[in-house]
């Protein structure tokens, strides 16, 4: 067990150096020169001397091995450049914006998980049945629906028009805890709603699969009671293949945040980067694309560590 | 099938069709100029003009929906296409070439995918500024990666073809071959992928549209109509409702494509009644009415059916036997003969979609005879594994992968008796050192692929016998297991035959029923064909068909072995007459015709054969 998180562990931070060697090297792939094209809008060339600034500014002047030792040791060291919209330091605005995007992200998973595995179980062992077509048309539904038109939606609905809940915002738990709580709500169930709908949808196949093997009928030749090999036999082997999945969809997951903290306002990582974006502040984006590829490569980590601890073959195959 | 197929695509194809037509037409359709802005008049309600009404400048919401589709699908289906062709030339390069081609492609394509996408988009975006153009490029990239692991697999399988190798040492340029031989192999995951892609890349684009990154302004796009339709949602929301709308369809129709072609393309269905047993609870807990009986089980004109209707087919047939205490009865056939479905009809945990029938299956329990085929779940399961407890033929995949394997036999254990964790655990142990397991702690402790294939089948035996049941039945409990361990396992039964209730031994092989049972039950395409003693039956078998099984066996002295021409034949095709009659070479013209009964010998043996008497 020990060497295979060992050697998990390994893999990520490898994952972690190659993603951030292939943003750095994006920069460089594309055609043209970086400054010139982080400056151009439009069909407009930029002024000279403000290219060169930037050029000295990124440090572009310098040769490319210097400026990926430079990139990578400022990494390991926590340092993500400074802002060229203001100066700050990237780190900085990080260590301060991620721990919202990561409690939504969290918040959301909880919903996904705690709804879409019941429903996925009750889909299964009643297959064709009234729940199963509904949650297949409604999961079917969900995945169609990109999280900011949930979230407008959502917003015109519950905030506009039944006055329940507040169209977005954000109060420091610190400050207001309920009312941090009533923010978080909606946001989170927009997040919550695509990763539900593929909660729902494995469970169910995993479900139906687990049922269909040799080991059930055994079981079942022994006497158990019924709900207690749904929940310690068959749900059990099920989980396996639902937290991989799931797991693939964090991805889907992450890039969602991005727009449902836009649509309600939450001042997350993500809207940040879409600022940055739209200042085309290259080190902020840098910054904010590592640290979200970084959570992603850690979530997966986190996926694979507790298939180990679910599925007993896993922790052999090492 | 192929009609099934037309039928389950014709409603996405239809809607791809309506939906990807209405958008191509768009500039010769009488549409009002989507750009056409008219202040005076924002936000009018539907009029002639303007069907839906008119937005936040005045332009004509309808126009700039289809437009704004014409945008959103041109940028989603040109990258997916670029994205489909760059990744499977790469895929094919990387698995042709492997080496530093495969670093280059298909390595650098995964690390890619460890970016969520949007991300990626986000981050060309940054590069090049916002644009039609710029999405296309960072949607390519971003889809790249899917293509290429498609064609990878599939050039990595394909290249180690006979077909191939030979090719390439006849000297022909392989990248040709490959390409033939794997672009049809791959065009259903392609096309299934496509669709996919397409919905996804909607999916990415309008959100960097809706966050002012995408699509620019003052062209239409449904993701800037809705960034748009934001702003004035109190005044209209009807306009943030109808590109929201477009946008949900035009996902789901795609969406709903690739799930269709997935359905056709891989036709696998799941049984959907596979957990119909857990819904089974409840139900009358009173006992039907018990019927005498003096064996431990009896099986009276046992039918099992495929399906509820009366002309369902039957795949096994009025089938009788007896089980005294202390006696075991082996069930035997090829496969197909029924001799499994008779042992689980008796368990009562067919397969969903069989059912059984007949005038009785009594069992003898602690309250007296039940009648098994009367009993509903519940009572049934209350039974199982203490009355009547079943081995199965394949321990490794009868063993339930996720418990321990004392906790399994514990909770078989504590189904039927109130003991405390730690009295289940010690029984457990006892047990595991009662059928000869090396070390009882250990096993316990020990995950079941843990285990060697041998000490699989030894737990499993100890889960069945963990409470003392009256009638045992073993499933080819050998027949999986290497022939050393098969001898060790049946001294075991042999040994456990002594002090359970009774065992019922189903197998194909006639050497091991010489050695443990006592009576035998010949089934043939789920029926009985004979029936005695193992002894009279093996001395002197009446049914040709259990003669020519005699004859298959090693151990049985004969001196050259003769196989049986032919096979057991499909339940819903059987002969007429004798259902062996077409494999027998006593056959009679008669034989074909009339279908014999089951017949007494003077011996006091049964045996269903026209001509038992003549033939020696």
């Amino acid at each position: 067990m020990l060497s295979y998180v060992a050697q998990r562990v390994g893999v990520a931070l490898v994952m972690v150096w190659l993603v951030a060697t292939l943003v750095f090297l994006l920069l460089h792939i594309i055609p043209g020169d970086p400054a010139v094209l982080l400056l151009s809008s439009g069909s407009t060339a930029p002024d000279p001397q403000a290219v060169e600034a930037l050029r000295r500014q990124l440090g572009l002047d310098q040769p490319i091995t210097t400026q990926y030792a430079d990139y990578i040791v400022g990494i390991l060291q926590g340092d993500l450049g400074v802002s060229l919209r203001d100066g700050t330091p990237v780190a900085e605005q990080i260590a301060r914006r991620l721990p919202r995007t990561l409690e939504l992200i969290v918040a959301a998973a909880i919903l996904a998980v705690g709804i879409g595995i019941p429903v996925g179980v009750r889909a299964a062992t009643r297959a064709g049945g009234l729940t199963d077509k509904i949650a297949s048309g409604a999961s079917a539904l969900a995945l169609s629906t990109p999280v900011f038109v949930t979230g407008t939606l959502a917003i015109l609905l519950f905030a506009q028009t039944l006055r329940i809940a507040p169209a977005g915002g954000y109060v420091p738990f610190a400050d207001n805890p309920m009312r941090h709580l009533g923010l978080l709500i909606l946001p989170a169930s927009t997040v919550a709603l695509p990763l539900c709908a593929v909660v729902i949808r494995m469970t169910r196949s995993a479900v139906l699969e687990v049922l269909e093997r040799d080991f059930v009928r055994a079981v079942r030749a022994r006497g158990v009671a019924p709900r207690r090999i749904m929940t310690r036999h068959v749900l059990r082997a099920a989980l396996v293949p639902v937290v991989t999945v799931t797991g693939l969809e964090l991805g889907t997951l992450l890039g969602g945040t991005v727009l449902v903290e836009f649509v309600y306002n939450w001042p997350g990582l993500s809207g940040f980067l879409v600022s940055a974006v739209e200042a085309r502040d290259y080190p902020e984006v840098v910054g904010i694309v590592l640290t979200i590829s970084a959570l992603f490569v850690a979530l997966n980590l986190f996926v694979d560590l507790l298939n180990a601890v679910l599925d007993p073959k896993v922790r052999l195959s090492t | 099938m192929k009609g099934g197929a037309a039928r389950k695509l014709a409603l996405p194809v239809t809607m791809v069709v309506l939906i990807v037509g209405t958008a191509a037409l768009a500039p010769i359709l009488p549409l009002a100029d989507p750009t056409a802005i008219d202040i005076p008049n924002r936000f009018d309600g539907p009029s002639w003009e303007h069907p839906l009404g008119q937005d936040e400048f005045g332009r004509d919401e309808l126009a700039r929906i289809i437009w704004g589709g014409r945008a959103s699908l041109a940028v989603a289906i040109l990258s997916s296409l670029i994205a489909a062709a760059a990744g499977t030339a790469l895929g094919l390069m990387g698995g042709y070439f492997r080496g530093a081609a495969e670093i280059l492609t298909v390595r650098a394509a995964e690390v890619l995918l460890c970016l969520p996408p949007l991300l990626l988009a986000l981050l060309v975006v940054t590069l090049l500024g916002s644009g039609a153009t710029t999405l296309v490029i960072a949607l390519s990239i971003l889809y790249t990666p899917r293509f290429v692991r498609i064609a990878y697999a599939a050039t990595l399988q394909t290249r180690s073809l006979d077909y191939v190798v030979a090719q390439e040492a006849l000297g022909r340029h392989p990248v040709p071959i490959l390409a033939r031989t794997i672009l049809p192999n791959i065009s259903p995951p392609l096309l299934v992928q496509l669709s996919v892609t397409v919905a996804s890349a909607m999916v990415i684009e309008s959100g960097l549209s809706f966050l002012g990154l995408g699509v620019v302004p003052p062209a239409p796009s449904w993701g800037l109509m809705i960034r748009g339709a934001r702003g004035a949602m109190d005044a209209a929301p009807l306009l943030l409702v109808w590109p929201c709308l477009a946008l949900v369809l035009a996902i789901y129709t795609f969406n709903l494509l690739c799930d269709r072609l997935r359905d056709v393309l891989d036709p696998r269905a799941v049984a959907l009644g596979a957990g119909g047993w857990l819904r089974a609870l409840g139900g009358s807990t009173t006992l039907p009415a018990t019927p005498t009986s003096q064996g431990l089980l009896e099986a009276d004109h046992l039918t099992v059916r495929l399906g509820d209707s009366a002309d369902a087919t039957r795949l096994v047939r009025d089938v009788s036997f007896g089980l005294q205490p202390g006696q075991t009865v082996a069930l035997v056939g090829e496969s197909g003969s029924g001799k499994t479905l008779s042992g689980l009809a008796a368990m009562g945990l067919l397969p969903t979609g069989l059912s059984a029938s007949g005038t009785r299956i009594a069992l003898q329990t602690e309250g007296g005879a039940v009648n098994v085929l009367a009993l509903n779940e519940p009572q049934m399961n209350a039974f199982r594994g203490e009355e009547i407890a079943m081995v199965f033929q394949d321990a490794a995949a009868s063993l339930s992968p996720v418990m321990r394997v004392g906790k399994q036999i514990e909770e078989a254990v504590r189904a039927h008796h109130d003991v405390s964790a730690h009295d289940a655990a010690q029984r457990a142990r006892s047990l595991l050192a009662r059928v000869g397991m090396p070390n009882p702690e250990r096993a316990a402790r020990a995950w079941p692929h843990e285990l060697s294939g041998g000490q699989r089948q030894r737990a499993m035996i100890a889960a069945a016998i963990a409470n003392g049941p009256g009638v045992l039945i073993a499933d080819e409990p050998t027949t999986a297991l290497d022939p050393t361990i098969q001898a060790q396992i049946l001294e075991l039964l042999i040994e456990l035959k002594s002090e359970a209730g009774a065992m019922i031994f189903v197998t194909h092989n006639l050497a091991i029923v010489a050695e443990i049972a006592d009576r035998i039950l010949v089934l043939y395409a789920g029926e009985v064909v004979e029936e005695g003693t193992v002894a009279r039956v093996f001395e002197d078998p009446r049914h040709p068909y259990t003669a020519a099984l005699i004859k298959c066996v090693p151990e049985s002295g004969e001196e050259r072995l003769v196989a049986i021409p032919g096979v057991v034949p499909a339940p819903n095709e059987l002969p007429q007459g004798c259902r062996f009659a077409p494999r027998c070479s006593f056959a009679t013209p008669r034989c074909c015709d009339e279908h014999p009964s089951l017949e007494t010998t003077e011996d006091g043996r049964t045996v269903r054969c026209l001509r038992w008497r003549e033939i020696p």
